[in-house]
């Protein structure tokens, strides 16, 4: 062993561990970053190959993105606000969503009075008390969020301010994509080089296909979902569209927690219970929409996992992360099988393993 | 930002020839300074040790080799005589490409080798989405194999043994 190298090479991982750890701040923002940038790439690709300079193609894409959300914010965001508006209202009243109001709401009253019957035939169950404790305990804290807000503004300053960089480190990212590539190459033996190529291809392929069709998948849903709740009469159709749109990425029971939602905003309203067979109908449809024409077309057979392994792995993203990793535990998981396989088939065909 | 504005309007009236050294390559001569640009992009530089192999018969074909300095030795049945030297500015891999996706052929460097290395998948996908680029550079390698297959004809009329590569066609399998 030449103990040199073995020197350099225990010098060189320590001075990795300590780069991880000085830098780990900003993995979540590098990882943002990345998917911002396989998303954008092909349009800034479209732009390089009209001979334009592949930094002026970026600067061009995101003014494009500046408008197209300059646009949005003028058509969409005064209703988002006074929807979002309500719920804050209802949220910090605290009367709308107090026990006593809820089990007051047409449905549940019926659940309500189903358990005070209950209560009546067996004596010391007291399920109906304990139904409307627990409402109001979910009241109150629900009312403590706008509070939760205000105490943690400095946080979520940093956080936005975190944020803003994102598109900044997306724009080296998209502009030195190719030296990127290059570097990252480099680091490759001529033994592994050719799988490394192919792993990037594929990580490449895998990955910006999945997030760019995710996403489109995520827009039309939400759009589909806001115009079908709107033409049904639920109270705010663009909230919860966008909502549904967003929890659709969790194949299976996304549409469902959509449909949740309608359902909830019809009760809380105390709106007729025939509406949230419409609401549910409404949702439906735009599943049926989505399933037949947009998934099989946009996102193809990206995604063929069984729904047990999906309802498992959402549940283990779940207790992992809350909602987020809900949301990006199934493609996740999806694009880490996909590339152990292809690692594993050429480790073989290229006589490494 | 004004300084790169200025660069850029300077280059469109003079065209830079910073890739213009992948025109030695026959298949891509005909190419402009931009699709040369956009060429470089997925372009490695590899160096290989003399004796090294680059590749062994009945690996995965990934990548194309454009030789920039350095010999490398082709065994495979596509060759004639069953082996051929490949040297500066020959390529290996392009025949395999359009025929199967495991290498035919194994290739070692006789001497200290630098190469330029794209992935077929890469050059296929540069092809498809710039076709009048693409077009140039099928005309190439059609050229490229017409030239071999005529040399390869002269050959065989001519004799059986220590058959050369022509230095254009280089196709080494």
């Amino acid at each position: 062993m030449n103990w040199t190298k073995l020197l350099f090479y225990t010098f060189l991982v320590f001075m990795i561990v300590l780069g991880a750890f000085f830098y780990r701040w900003i993995f979540a923002n590098l990882i943002y970053a990345v998917v911002f940038s396989y998303i954008l790439d092909p349009f800034v690709s479209l732009f390089e190959r009209r001979r334009i300079p592949r930094w002026l193609s970026v600067v061009f894409v995101y003014l494009i993105i500046v408008g197209v959300i300059a646009w949005f914010t003028s058509r969409f965001i005064p209703d988002l606000v006074a929807q979002g508006n309500y719920l804050f209202d209802i949220f910090t009243s605290g009367e709308q969503l107090s026990g006593k109001y809820i089990v007051s709401l047409p449905f549940v009253r019926g659940i309500y009075e189903f358990m005070q019957s209950l209560d009546a035939r067996i004596p010391g169950l007291a399920l109906a008390p304990k139904m409307v404790e627990i409402l109001d305990s979910a009241n109150s804290f629900l009312a403590s969020i706008p509070k939760l807000l205000m105490d943690n503004y400095q946080n979520i300053l940093s956080a936005i301010s975190l944020i803003a960089t994102i598109p900044l480190l997306s724009f080296f990212m998209l502009k030195d994509k190719y030296k990127l590539r290059k570097a990252a190459m480099e680091l490759s033996t001529n033994r592994y080089f050719e799988l490394c190529i192919i792993l990037l291809r594929k990580i490449d392929t895998n990955v910006g296909t999945f997030l760019r069709a995710m996403l489109f998948e995520v827009i039309v849903v939400g759009f589909m979902a806001s115009i079908a709740f709107g033409i049904v009469g639920v109270r705010n159709p663009v909230l919860i569209g966008a909502t549904a749109g967003v929890a659709n990425i969790i194949p299976y029971f996304g549409p469902f927690m959509g449909g949740a939602l309608a359902a909830l905003s019809v009760l809380i309203d105390g709106g007729p219970i025939i509406m949230i067979v419409y609401a549910a109908l409404a949702m439906y449809i735009v599943q049926v929409i989505d399933n037949n024409i947009i998934y099989p077309v946009v996102v193809g057979g990206t995604i063929s996992m069984h729904p047990l392994l999906v309802l498992l792995t959402v549940l283990a993203g779940g207790w992992y992360g809350g909602i987020l990793w809900m949301l990006i535990s199934v493609p996740l998981v999806y694009i880490s099988y996909s590339l152990i396989k292809v690692l594993y088939t050429n480790l073989r065909d290229f006589k490494i393993i | 930002m004004i300084k790169m504005i200025v660069g850029w309007l300077k280059s469109l009236l003079h065209k830079p020839s910073k890739y213009a050294s992948l025109r030695r390559y026959s298949i891509f001569k005909q190419l402009d300074s931009f699709e040369l640009y956009l060429l470089n992009n997925f372009m490695h530089h590899r160096s290989f040790k003399q004796g090294e192999l680059l590749f062994d018969v009945g690996y995965p074909l990934e990548v194309v080799f454009f030789i920039e300095k350095g010999e490398i030795e082709v065994i495979g049945k596509a060759n004639p005589n069953g082996r051929s030297i490949l040297s500066k500015n020959q390529w290996i891999g392009i025949m395999d490409m359009f025929y199967e996706n495991i290498r035919s052929s194994s290739a070692k460097a006789l001497t200290d080798v630098q190469v330029l290395a794209i992935s077929r998948e890469d050059l296929m996908d540069i092809i498809h989405k710039n076709p009048h680029m693409g077009l140039k550079i099928l005309q190439g390698i059609c050229e490229s194999f017409s030239n071999y297959i005529f040399t390869l004809s002269d050959c065989l009329h001519t004799t059986a043994s220590d058959v050369n590569r022509p230095a254009d066609a280089g196709e080494g399998k």
